[in-house]
């Protein structure tokens, strides 16, 4: 096994005694299977910007570590590494100060990192471990009485999906932004719940449900919509990892649940 | 012996045997109903409540039922449950007198459980003592301290004292406190532990951490370090945020400020004083 790029979230079969990595490049992850036993280890990487690529490992080869994890799981070797959305929601600090005027609308791309996710595949099939690729930081959204914990995410917004980087380990998620209010809409930081997205594959990226957002004033309630067909940015998306807590469509709950996140806006 | 048990059996007369056989079944059958009247409002009415409200709901049903078993017993037995009420009332009186202090405490206790100031499994201080709320009755709270120690407070206590609840709201700022030697430079030091606080994995980046050169102290510049988290990683960043702050400092250079006196002897001072 010898991959790289959107192949690393391939099927792959690892015999017992077999070491497998997945190398990205801000960690690295091995798996190795010995009996019913699934051995882990997840360690940072120096963020060079590298392909992602998967391959088999000679064992004396996998790194020494005493941060090695040990899952217990009775199923054949077929394994299904996936991307995910992080468990929590997202605060994105754009990298620069932008202002929507009144009655204008905007597309931005945003770069979200996933996680690894890596299942066993069979009639038992499992969850074995979750990994993030890259570790945010903690943050919190909202008042300190009625917030939530979200992680924080540096970004840049990009207006054109062309100035976005391919990248295995990332997640694009368009934004569509409109401001159909009298005042001004300063994007400070904006708060995705993206444990209600899913993840859909294509050929070079990894795509995210797109939103809708209709900002209709500070004092008013912030639509959002979630489209839940692939993005149609690129053709042929494959859902690969649906939404941790999927929303099932507009709701009251969701609608005032929005509201007090996107106040900040 | 079974021969001798049978014969007292027939020596009762078959009216204290009804008598006996109905006061046993009351009590049977009443406690057992109260006691599914309790399992039922725990799992399933208040299923989705609060451990402290499941506690009370079962609190209530428990001495209400036991209450009315009692009552019915009583009655069995041939009891005036009006003259009782009635001689209850006067040895009330008395008790009452004489149990001053337990009364305030179930009246505190009632105000505890309508004021919520905290609820079971919340972390609390008062005086010198933390640690976890484990019950709240109607007399006292129970604690448990972080050494595994059980802490009983009467409510009456608790409504007179200054009560800190630390797990109330989600995220809590810890403040470290430290000086620095008077010869550092405080930009070089603010730098430093803003670095410091933005490389921590269990400190907020929102809010802000705080940093403060809160006073001029008799040895060194007073700092404050004031860091968000979430409630549940107070260990995780402790631990690690003296760490960071140690090695940071001594990689940096940065000193301490240590106890010291700078005694200056002054050539004939002594002989013009």
């Amino acid at each position: 096994m010898q991959k790289t790029g959107m192949a690393v979230w391939d099927q792959v079969e690892i015999a017992q005694r077999q070491c497998a990595a997945w190398r990205f490049p801000l960690r690295s992850i091995w798996v190795e299977r010995i009996e019913s036993e699934w051995h882990a280890l997840s360690l940072p990487e120096k963020g060079r910007r590298a392909e992602a690529r998967s391959m088999f490992i000679p064992r004396t080869q996998k790194p020494e570590s005493s941060q090695w994890r040990h899952y217990l799981h009775r199923e054949s070797g077929l394994v299904q590494p996936t991307p995910v959305l992080p468990d929590r929601p997202i605060v994105v600090r754009p990298d620069r100060s932008l202002t929507l005027l009144p009655g204008q609308s905007t597309i931005f791309f945003l770069e979200i990192p996933v996680w690894f996710r890596l299942s066993t595949v069979g009639p038992r099939a499992a969850r074995i471990f979750e990994e993030p690729l890259c570790v945010l930081t903690r943050t919190w959204f909202g008042d300190p009485v009625t917030g939530d914990l979200c992680w924080g995410l540096a970004a840049r917004l990009h207006h054109s999906i062309d100035s976005v980087e391919t990248s295995a380990w990332i997640a694009v998620c368009p934004l569509m932004i409109e401001n159909d209010s009298d005042t001004d809409l300063d994007f400070e930081k904006i708060c995705l719940h993206v444990e209600n997205l899913s993840i859909f594959r294509g050929t070079l990226r990894l795509w995210a449900n797109s939103l809708n957002v209709i900002f209709k004033g500070p004092d008013q309630a912030t639509q959002i919509e979630i489209v839940h067909t692939p993005p149609g940015f690129e053709q042929g998306l494959i859902l690969v990892s649906a939404a941790r807590q999927p929303a099932a469509g507009w709701n009251i709950r969701k609608t005032f649940g929005m509201l007090k996140y996107f106040t900040d806006f | 012996m079974i021969q001798q048990i049978t014969v007292w059996l027939q020596s009762i007369s078959p009216d204290v045997l009804t008598k006996a056989l109905r006061v046993a079944l009351t009590i049977l059958i009443g406690l057992f109903v109260v006691r599914v009247l309790a399992v039922v409002t725990q799992r399933f009415i208040m299923r989705k409540s609060t451990a402290q409200r499941q506690m009370i709901a079962r609190k209530v049903i428990g001495y209400t039922g036991f209450f009315l078993v009692l009552m019915g017993v009583l009655s069995e037995l041939g009891l005036k449950l009006t003259a009782l009420l009635g001689a209850a009332g006067i040895v009330g009186i008395a008790v009452g007198f004489a149990s001053q202090t337990s009364v305030s405490n179930i009246i505190s206790g009632l105000f505890l459980i309508s004021e919520k100031p905290f609820g079971v499994g919340d972390v609390i201080r008062i005086g010198t003592t933390t640690g976890i709320i484990q019950s709240i009755d109607l007399l006292s709270i129970k604690i448990r301290t972080f050494d595994n120690l059980f802490v009983r407070i009467p409510n009456e206590k608790i409504l007179t004292s200054e009560v800190t609840n630390i797990t109330r709201f989600p995220i809590r700022r810890m403040d470290i406190v430290f000086q620095v030697d008077y010869e550092q430079d405080l930009n070089k030091v603010h730098d430093l532990l803003a670095r410091i606080a933005r490389d921590n994995p269990w400190s907020l980046d929102e809010p802000a951490p705080v940093i403060i050169f809160s006073d001029f102290k008799e040895s060194g510049i007073e700092v404050l370090l004031g860091l968000w988290f979430a409630k549940s990683d107070f260990m995780d960043l402790k631990n690690s945020i003296m760490k960071d702050i140690s090695s940071s400092f001594a990689t940096a250079g940065v000193r301490f400020a240590h106890p010291n006196r700078l005694v200056k002897i002054v050539e004939g001072s002594a002989a013009t004083s």
